[in-house]
């Protein structure tokens, strides 16, 4: 009898205890505010501009051009993909977001606060980009929590959820996918947590639910070096009425794969007209089926072919280059998007012509300063995009030693 | 006298039946003890949501493995039906795009199963064939996009399958459960199911017996399709979105699952249950991982390494068998006793 009695009130010990801890696991334990006023002053007279990257440029700075937005057309989707309104969708998602149920700032200050980071896949560029984020976050004391889902829509879904559970003062996210972030942004949103999209740009749609988006303007940095490639591309070729080019496409499906395809066809249609597209192919990121695939074009289109425009700067450059010097082709123009220190020892040797500044660091910092921003009640855009320029022979050495 | 080492081997073979249920334990109460904001109910049903889709992909593919075959195209057939079901949506209404979304699915299962017993394929290329057609079939449908819809009602159902309808209960994961009992069922306690077994124990002996040894097989590849097709399905129903990559990590995480739940590679043994178990016992390390503040490579070398121990552990248990095939255990213990009472 007295055995059983034991046994029993054991029993109802645990199931009290389990009912307690389950209870206290849905609630916010977040750290308490204890003087916001304090904290804000604090906050504010912290100063993030004197912080640098590890190629020594500024870590944060932000993009000089002002927007200039055309009227959106009533179906791009009907123009052809030559014509740059074609990608108005995409290019100038946001600019004109309607919010919905967006948190106002508790203009508390950002010291202290706890973000959550939830980048797209573990890549050297993520390191570099995550690194960017933590000197930010360092400087204002915020507790941030970095994770990556390695590319896999289920498991950034569930560490959206996580995230969700564990109830951050902010979640940044780079969406791995434009479309899929409608239902991520939207399911943050409905959650309360204040929600910064960065990096790859989502639809329209998935703009109306987040505070803002940070990051580079893809679009934009394709036209300029579309413009770099076309004038190289004159200059080694005077007087040619066609200039036949190929495209190494981004993985479909993300907003590089257009923006990087796309801005520079729709560019080079107003801009040089003489230049045609031959082929566009998107191969992955491997330097051995890049090189098969250009291998492939040198065959099939011989001297016509006079420019590559790549969208990676490593793996695919690599193969680029592989190719053409097998073939004995030095008179290709090639460029790429990216910053990475492939891209720039091959802009340094010659086998690239251009590059663009992406500066990873800066795009994870812009990220948290954004952040920082809104927790001291500062009044933010609907878009900030990163500075952009194009890296060539001339001034590649004041970027090294490059971010990753 | 010999009952001590009599209890010790039935230990270690009730410890070795009920394996994936003891470490399903030992990961939940360390979970529930250690790692913070883990033991709560909108964590533990984020848990079965994300187990959901690859819980439904394993429940055939187990079925597949337990024949002795292995379906490699099931990340892919989920992509395929997915998209499927999206892109018909916004002309014909989920009411028909999910049955001809199930329908692809039922037909790859098909394909997959004639090209095994008729063409004599090895299950192994046919379903990597599978896999790169579909891939391609994808891509072409898309133009190399994902497919997403919006909208009230899509977002609407969307919301429905995600919420909780009973506590921790989302309707996407009662379909699951409900996915998860019936196969359990049917092949545990049916005729049709047990020779699944039969057939992957040994293929001879099951014809022998009378069984149609080629419709058991398809009918598994059908079935493996088919539960692919759903899970992607469902997955993109709830997301509102298929992306062309969102089931090429479902494969492996599946196939690791299937064989840390105790499914013999080589067929005849296991058991879906155990599969789902696996999966949800993986899917709790993974949460713990993320809640610990842990990387995602923390998540991959801790069940790789699962995964190698188990592995190690069946080939281990596989020699033992084979060197006591044919030999009756119990007297080789005794005649291993009076071994060690023979004075040197």
């Amino acid at each position: 009898m007295k055995r059983q009695v034991r046994m029993l009130f054991l029993v109802m010990v645990l199931l009290v205890s389990t009912a307690v801890l389950f209870a206290q696991g849905g609630k916010a334990t977040g750290p308490s505010a204890a003087d916001a006023a304090a904290n804000l002053e604090a906050s504010l007279k912290v100063d993030t501009s004197v912080l640098k990257a590890a190629d020594g440029q500024p870590l944060l700075k932000l993009s000089a051009d002002v927007p200039k937005i055309p009227t959106r057309p009533a179906n791009p989707e009907a123009l052809p993909d030559t014509n740059p309104l074609r990608w108005f969708d995409m290019e100038y998602a946001g600019w004109d977001a309607q919010k919905t149920n967006i948190p106002a700032s508790p203009k508390s200050g950002a010291i202290g606060k706890r973000i959550t980071f939830i980048v797209h896949g573990d890549h050297p560029w993520t390191t570099a980009c995550s690194l960017g984020a933590q000197k930010v976050a360092d400087a204002y004391g915020i507790q941030l929590k970095v994770l990556s889902p390695n590319w896999d829509l289920a498991v950034q879904n569930q560490m959206i959820d996580q995230a969700i559970n564990e109830r951050p003062d902010m979640l940044l996210l780079i969406p791995l996918d434009a479309t899929t972030a409608v239902q991520q942004a939207r399911r943050v949103n409905q959650a309360g947590i204040p929600l910064i999209l960065f990096n790859t740009l989502p639809t329209a749609e998935a703009m109306n639910y987040a505070i803002t988006w940070t990051g580079p303007d893809d679009f934009g940095q394709m036209r300029k070096l579309a413009r770099v490639f076309a004038d190289e591309l004159r200059a080694r070729n005077p007087g040619a009425k066609e200039l036949g080019i190929a495209y190494v496409q981004h993985a479909p499906g993300g907003s590089p794969y257009f923006a990087r395809s796309y801005g520079p066809v729709s560019e080079l249609a107003g801009y040089a007209p003489e230049v045609v597209t031959l082929d566009m192919q998107a191969p992955g990121f491997e330097a051995d089926r890049t090189m098969q695939l250009v291998s492939d074009w040198l065959t099939r289109f011989g001297p016509r072919l006079k420019g590559i425009f790549a969208a990676d700067d490593s793996a695919q450059a690599l193969g680029i280059a592989e190719a053409l010097k097998k073939a004995g082709r030095a008179d290709v123009v090639v460029v790429a998007a990216g910053n990475s220190k492939i891209g720039m020892d091959m802009v340094t040797d010659g086998s690239l012509f251009a590059i663009t500044y992406q500066t990873a660091e800066g795009d994870g910092a812009l990220a948290v300063q954004t952040a920082a921003d809104w927790f001291n009640g500062k009044e933010l855009p609907n878009r900030r995009n990163l500075p952009q320029h194009i890296i060539t022979k001339k001034d590649v050495a004041d970027f090294y030693p490059p971010q990753w | 006298m010999h009952n001590k080492p009599m209890d010790k081997s039935k230990l270690l073979a009730i410890g070795d039946r009920f394996r994936i249920y003891i470490l399903f334990l030992v990961i939940f109460i360390f979970m529930s003890l250690f790692a913070p904001r883990f033991f709560n109910s909108y964590n533990l049903t984020t848990i079965l949501r994300t187990v959901s889709m690859n819980a439904t992909l394993a429940l055939g593919f187990s079925v597949v493995m337990i024949c002795g075959h292995l379906d490699l195209s099931i990340g892919r057939t989920a992509t395929f039906a997915a998209v499927i079901a999206l892109l018909l949506q916004k002309s014909v209404g989920y009411g028909l795009s999910v049955p001809i979304a199930i329908a692809a699915g039922v037909l790859v299962g098909l394909v997959n199963g004639l090209l095994v017993v008729k063409v004599k394929i090895n299950s192994f290329i046919v379903t990597i064939g599978t896999m790169t057609i579909l891939q391609g079939a994808t891509y072409t449908m898309t133009g190399g996009n994902s497919v997403s819809l919006s909208g009230s009602n899509v977002f609407a159902i969307s919301d429905f399958l995600s919420r909780p309808l009973l506590p921790m209960l989302p309707p996407r994961v009662i379909l699951t459960i409900l996915f998860v009992l019936l196969f359990h069922f049917f092949v545990t306690h049916t005729q049709w199911g047990r020779n699944f077994y039969l057939l992957g124990g040994n293929k001879m002996t099951a014809w022998l017996a009378g069984i149609h040894t080629d419709a058991v097989t398809v009918s598994a590849f059908i079935l493996s399709s088919t539960m692919a097709a759903v899970g992607g399905i469902l997955f993109a129903m709830e997301s509102s979105a298929a992306t062309l990559n969102m089931g090429e990590n479902s494969l492996m995480y599946v196939v690791s699952a299937t064989i840390i739940g105790g499914t013999a590679m080589s067929g005849g043994k296991g058991g879906v249950l155990k599969s789902v178990i696996a999966i949800l016992s993986l899917e709790m390390l993974y949460t713990g991982t993320i809640l610990f503040g842990l990387g995602n490579e923390v998540k991959i070398f801790i069940s790789g390494l699962i995964l190698a121990f188990v592995v190690l552990y069946e080939a281990y248990a596989s020699y033992k068998h084979e060197r006591t095939l044919g030999q009756r255990s119990e007297l080789l213990k005794e005649v291993a006793m009076l071994k060690a009472r023979v004075p040197k």
